[in-house]
């Protein structure tokens, strides 16, 4: 193409030829080839018929601000145990064409249970405490042609006990867009100083790796799958329980896949999810999900869930009463989320779009545990536990 | 790990250029759809509004407002669209001329009851036509004799599509197509990675196909004399006008091409249609696939693209 400005040409350099079909000299032919060719370069040269290298790439182009609640309640029989209020902030705000900030700011009031743990044989039993954590997170993400590169950060600030976190991640897309590969990494630091003077500037380090990969099957189906190692090693006990030692070091591998198929008749898409854990301390966990969501006339969106999880107990868990076959040189536990036991939550999320690109949600979700949902049988001696949670969100886009 | 939803589709319809258009986006959620959609549809509007004729405030009326006179300056866009112009002129051997608008005065489509113009009304308005005479450059462009006229109608619509479908790829979209008014330009693939089944409306049935290509991507463009015209004298005298004769051409029902871009395909079929007899020589010449409808309805395939 020219770039030099010509003022005032002609339009065409030829002459217009009168019959162009019965005899071409081999000089037409090339001009004909000329011609072909000049028309195919004018037409790529103009503004935004071809993708873009930067357009390649799913950088967001809208930004989003979503406010969210989140209430949390647990109890036993007899007891409520604990509540958790949780208003929440989220914020995504696109940086140019190829680059991208979110950000999400958490205010958690905990009421009921100790304050950093809560269990049916707390120390701090009897007495309702309310705690408070501020958390926040930050992270960049950068679009360069079919990567997507993501680093960020959080931080989370309670009364006893303070994390810091960072972590990487790079996604690839294949070209055809129908594959996605992920790497990530991620490092935590905790500090603990309970509020009972047990444990006093004690530290963990967490590391944390991921791989993962998501594909499109068909018109209609989408399968991902990822894998996370985690290491961590430091101070893993309950300072607020009266005998609690656990191990300093701990290593979970976790499989995570879901599957989302499409269903055209129905107009609905489910969703099966399925999640297995293995972890050091000795338990292995299995959880499968079941969503169907369907779209309805009136614009709501319905998303019922069932959810079955199962996991073993932990090497070092005692069942009650306890502390009877405690050894003081071994690691122990009476806490009974490290017991073994099945549970079942069921949930409904209904969702709508409001006009100006808004939407409110609310979800409902209630959770019952028992140790004799678990196949093969539960730890003995516990009562059943039972939790409800609810969520509300406005998302507005802009 | 990014979660994902199930490929699905969204189909939005909508008019613009006088005409029908549709949308197909497949993607995981509604609001991504919706999200490129917008856009894409905004675009058309867009370009509707710049290079249409009926609107005094747009692009086109401020050149054709100003023949005889001054220079009018131009956009880079505009530039772009007057350069590839241009060479579609060039390619046709002048039959496709960017100032043979002014035909329209003397081929009334929408004049009740319709007529053939006299020689006289003919040359007349032919006197108007030339592109050769434009005097234009990246930055201004100048009809030099009051009357003339520049009609972006004979490539818009296909630029529209082209960007339409862009913008929808910019915007996350992988599968689905760009339908504007007939001259499709195809995002991606179906989901499974299948092509889409596009059909070509016949030239004179309707409700029938007269054949059907397959598309992973590019972009298929039919021109044809079922669009716009009138019978008079047992003849059918159509909207496609030779810029060098002022005359309907004839030799075509209709012909569809299948190119990369929708401004491609669309300018080679409208070639193909006003160079007649020598379509077939035209289209293998441009190494593209083509369908054309002779006059008496035969059909003249070219490349593995058409089915019947």
């Amino acid at each position: 193409m020219s770039t030099k400005a010509r003022k005032v040409r002609p339009a065409a350099a030829w002459s217009v030829a009168v019959d162009v079909a019965a005899t071409k000299s081999p000089d037409d032919a090339r001009s004909d080839r000329e011609r072909s060719a000049a028309l195919i370069v004018a037409a790529l040269a103009l503004p935004g018929v071809l993708p873009t290298a930067a357009g390649a790439q799913a950088a967001p182009d809208e930004g989003v601000i979503a406010l969210r609640y989140y209430d949390f309640r647990d109890w036993q029989p007899g007891a409520v145990r604990m509540s958790v209020r949780s208003p929440s902030l989220y914020a995504l705000v696109p940086l140019g064409e190829n680059l991208a900030f979110e950000g999400t700011l958490v205010h958690d009031t905990m009421s009921g249970a100790s304050p950093l743990f809560h269990d049916t044989l707390s120390g701090a039993s009897g007495i309702g405490v309310t705690d408070h954590r501020a958390a926040g997170d930050a992270r960049l993400t950068a679009y360069i042609d079919g990567n997507a590169l993501a680093a960020g950060v959080a931080y989370s600030h309670e009364r006893d006990y303070v994390s810091r976190a960072a972590s990487f991640e790079w996604r690839r897309w294949s070209d055809d867009r129908n594959r996605t590969y992920a790497i990530g990494w991620g490092a935590a630091r905790d500090r603990i100083d309970s509020t009972n003077g047990v444990a006093t500037n004690r530290r963990r380090e967490t590391y944390d790796m991921l791989v993962g990969l998501t594909q499109v099957l068909n018109a209609g189906a989408v399968v991902e799958t990822s894998l996370t190692w985690s290491q961590g090693r430091g101070y893993y006990s309950d300072p607020y329980k009266l005998l609690d030692a656990r191990p300093e070091r701990r290593r979970t591998v976790s499989w995570l896949t879901r599957y989302h198929q499409y269903l055209p008749r129905m107009d609905a898409t489910v969703r099966i999810a399925y999640r297995y854990l293995d972890d050091s301390f000795g338990d292995r966990s299995h959880m499968v999900e079941a969503s169907w969501v369907q779209p309805l006339q009136s614009g709501f969106t319905l998303t019922p869930t069932l959810r079955y999880y199962t996991q073993g107990a932990a090497s070092f868990y005692r069942d009650p009463p306890f502390p009877r076959g405690f050894v003081d040189t071994e690691h122990h536990t009476a806490d009974t989320r490290l017991s073994a036991f099945g549970a079942v939550t069921a949930g409904l999320r209904i969702a709508k779009v409001l006009p100006g690109a808004v939407t409110v949600d609310v979800a409902f979700n209630f959770y019952r545990q028992k140790p004799a949902w678990r196949g093969g049988g539960g730890s003995p001696g516990l009562d059943d536990f039972s939790a409800r949670w609810i969520e509300a969100g406005i998302e507005k886009r802009f | 790990m990014p979660s994902q939803q199930v490929v699905a589709p969204f189909r939005y319809a909508f008019r613009a250029m006088a005409s029908e258009h549709e949308l197909q986006l497949w993607t995981g959620d509604r609001a991504s759809a919706d999200r490129a959609a917008r856009v894409a549809i905004a675009d058309v509007l867009r370009i509707e509004a710049k290079f249409t004729r009926y609107r005094d405030d747009s692009v086109t009326a401020a050149i054709n407002r100003a023949a005889g006179s001054a220079a009018v300056p131009i956009d880079a866009e505009t530039a772009a669209l007057l350069r590839y112009a241009d060479h579609c002129y060039a390619l046709s051997d002048g039959r496709f001329d960017l100032t043979s608008g002014v035909l329209r005065r003397a081929w009334d489509f929408r004049r009740q009851p319709p007529r053939v113009p006299t020689d006289d009304e003919i040359a007349a308005a032919l006197d108007l036509v030339g592109w050769t005479r434009v005097e234009w450059d990246e930055h201004s462009v100048r009809l030099p004799s009051a009357g003339m006229e520049l009609d972006f109608g004979g490539i818009g619509k296909e630029y529209a599509a082209d960007r339409a479908a862009v913008l929808c790829i910019d915007h996350g979209i992988r599968h689905g197509f760009v339908n504007l008014a007939g001259d499709v330009r195809v995002i991606g693939p179906q989901a499974d990675g299948t092509p889409w089944r596009i059909g070509i409306q016949h030239p004179r049935q309707a409700n029938a196909v007269v054949g059907t290509v397959e598309l992973i991507e590019g972009s298929v463009a039919t021109s044809g004399d079922y669009e716009r015209y009138f019978e008079a004298g047992g003849r059918r005298h159509c909207h496609l006008l030779d810029a060098r004769t002022g005359r309907p051409v004839a030799h075509w029902q209709s012909a569809s091409v299948v190119a990369p871009l929708a401004t491609l395909a669309g300018s080679y079929a409208t070639i193909a249609m006003l160079v007649g007899a020598d379509a077939e020589r035209f289209l293998a010449q441009q190494g593209v696939d083509s369908l054309l409808i002779a006059a008496d309805g035969a059909r003249v395939c070219r490349g593995p693209s058409f089915r019947s």
